[in-house]
């Protein structure tokens, strides 16, 4: 017992270097980098954020949503009412856009999570659209004109250091008894009810967290283009979260890393061909998916193929000994 | 006192009778089967008992408690655990982690433990990895616990199958058709470790085709036909069952069979 608190405690504290070193070293980055890459980075950062929260709703726990932008926008609105209207704390105000759009998750995942596959898949398409149309008529939103005057205050450490603790936090998690009954419930729905899970406490469990990473991501966003508007959240953003996921590898964390790399710095990187620009974008999406079908990262366990290359020389010189 | 009751319970999908005023009492600590020919609502009496369907009429208790209105999460709570006649593994995930999620129900950590990572987590985790291997070696599947599910042989994935619902240390286990698909070596592994998992304490109660297998482990056959139990007793007395005989055994072929 004394053992696992120590190691606790060291563990702990190793967590808070990381953490330390990532908010110092991207304010290095900061000062150095032109404002353009600097906002790619920035960019990369929130959508990893998003699609970390939807790789633990479809890859993990396998209900696919269409509808994540909607979370973003909830998530955006309500921290830029929050930082505006309410004068509350930019950091403060990230916190609640996160909390008020697993609150939002949690309620509308009782009835829809009862469905499965493509139908879970419409009813969060059509979740989406009636929160797309709701902002657009409401009056504190400022509906179809948008919501102006947010103050900048998104910096690429800030971004950096939460989509670092999401990562952390999502490790842990699916490391976790929660984690497992999640995947469980990916694998074999009927399964895991025979063995003691409560399928929808724990979907519902995946769907407020994710729900809570898409609305600091929203929040994020709001922050720094200052000026959002409800079809800024349209059916393309969702697909685009979905992209990442998808192309990452469904479910792998380390995918869903480099998606958001590649995802969201290929359209700045494929600038140059101007007017073919998306349509080489497109092209790069169709080929990643013939040559690596369950995306970049599908399939690779890393742990273990870590091992293997440490292990690999070592089996190789009691292979020679026998 | 029987540990599980199923009293004239009867389910009907539309028009059809599944199970038709079934009454049926599992004692503890004993080897029961559930036999009949093919759609004769042995794995709905299963399903029954799991929750996964709701019986029309009648109705089941275990330990003395009723399991109407209970969620099927629930009732593998209170110590009913089960496998498929089809596999259903979690296929994708490895041998230990299928295991590991077979003891859910006795795990308490929750959002904030995985957040946290506190001692108490750890604790729990490293009892649950021993208690897993503990069940995989029981079942003779430790070597292959880094392994995915489904790069098993088909008798391996049945055995993970009972660890994953023995280890949370269940009162009664389900099993359906265990044997299925296995070759007559495995078959005779398997009885021997049917056997084991009762002497530790379990009562096992199970669907199967392979009249040699249940006439040699099972101290007590209940018959089912048409959703209508029309036998129960010992190996001897069902085989000599004229309703039996006639019903499911049916030809004298199949009856040499059994004789033998």
């Amino acid at each position: 017992m004394k053992k696992l608190l120590s190691n606790w405690i060291t563990q702990a504290l190793l967590f808070l270097i990381v953490l330390g070193l990532t908010a110092y070293v991207s304010q290095i980055i900061n000062n150095i980098t032109p404002p353009y890459v600097l906002t790619i980075c920035l960019f990369i950062g929130i959508n990893l954020i998003m699609a970390l929260g939807l790789n633990l709703i479809t890859g993990v726990t396998g209900q696919l949503s269409i509808g994540h932008a909607a979370f973003m926008s909830i998530g955006a609105y309500a921290s830029a009412i929050a930082t505006v209207n309410y004068h509350i704390p930019f950091l403060l105000g990230i916190f609640i856009g996160g909390l008020i759009a697993s609150l939002v998750a949690i309620i509308i995942g009782f009835p829809t999570l009862r469905l499965t596959g493509d139908y879970l898949a419409i009813a969060t398409l059509g979740f989406a659209e009636i929160v797309r149309v709701v902002f657009t008529n409401l009056k504190i939103t400022n509906g179809a004109v948008g919501f102006l005057g947010i103050e900048g205050a998104t910096t690429f450490p800030i971004v950096m250091t939460i989509a670092v603790l999401t990562i952390f936090a999502m490790v842990w998690l699916e490391n976790s008894r929660n984690g497992r009954a999640m995947l469980a419930i990916r694998e074999d729905e009927v399964a895991s009810s025979a063995v003691g899970i409560n399928t929808t406490l724990y979907k519902i469990q995946a769907f407020a967290i994710g729900s809570f990473c898409a609305g600091v991501g929203g929040a994020l966003f709001a922050h720094t283009t200052t000026f959002i508007q409800p079809t800024d959240f349209g059916f393309l953003k969702s697909v685009d979260i979905l992209s990442i996921v998808v192309l990452g590898g469904l479910g792998s964390i380390p995918g869903t890393i480099i998606g958001a790399i590649v995802l969201t710095a290929a359209p700045e990187v494929l600038r140059p061909l101007s007017n073919y620009r998306m349509m080489v974008y497109g092209i790069l999406l169709i080929v990643i998916m013939i040559f690596r079908p369950y995306g970049l990262m599908g399939g690779v366990n890393l742990r273990q193929a870590v091992r293997r290359a440490i292990m690999w020389p070592k089996k190789k010189q009691t292979g020679r000994g026998e | 006192m029987s540990l599980l009751t199923l009293d004239n319970v009867t389910i009907r999908f539309g028009g059809l009778t599944a199970v038709d005023t079934l009454n049926l009492g599992v004692k503890q600590g004993e080897i029961l089967a559930l036999i009949g020919p093919n759609g004769a609502g042995k794995s709905t009496v299963f399903n029954l008992i799991t929750g996964i369907y709701k019986p029309t009429e009648g109705a089941i208790s275990f330990d003395g408690k009723p399991l109407s209105g209970i969620t099927t999460h629930k009732i593998a709570d209170m110590g009913i655990t089960r496998t498929f006649q089809t596999i259903r593994l979690f296929s994708e995930l490895s041998v230990l982690d299928n295991v590991k999620i077979g003891a859910h129900s006795r795990g308490k950590a929750g959002l904030f433990q995985s957040f946290m990572r506190l001692p108490s987590m750890k604790r729990e985790e490293t009892e649950l990895e021993e208690k897993s291997i503990k069940a995989l070696e029981f079942l003779d599947l430790a070597a292959k616990r880094e392994e995915m599910a489904k790069n098993l042989s088909y008798g391996e994935q049945r055995r993970l199958e009972i660890a994953r619902a023995l280890v949370s240390k269940p009162k009664i286990l389900l099993l359906d058709e265990p044997a299925a698909g296995m070759n007559p070596q495995e078959k005779v592994v398997l009885m021997e470790m049917i056997r084991r998992i009762r002497d530790t304490g379990i009562t096992i109660f199970l669907v199967e085709h392979d009249m040699k297998l249940v006439m040699n482990i099972s101290e007590r056959i209940a018959v089912l036909d048409y959703g209508k139990k029309i036998a129960e007793g010992t190996p001897l007395e069902v085989r000599s069952n004229k309703a039996v005989i006639e019903a499911y055994l049916g030809s004298g072929q199949f009856k040499s069979r059994i004789r033998r």
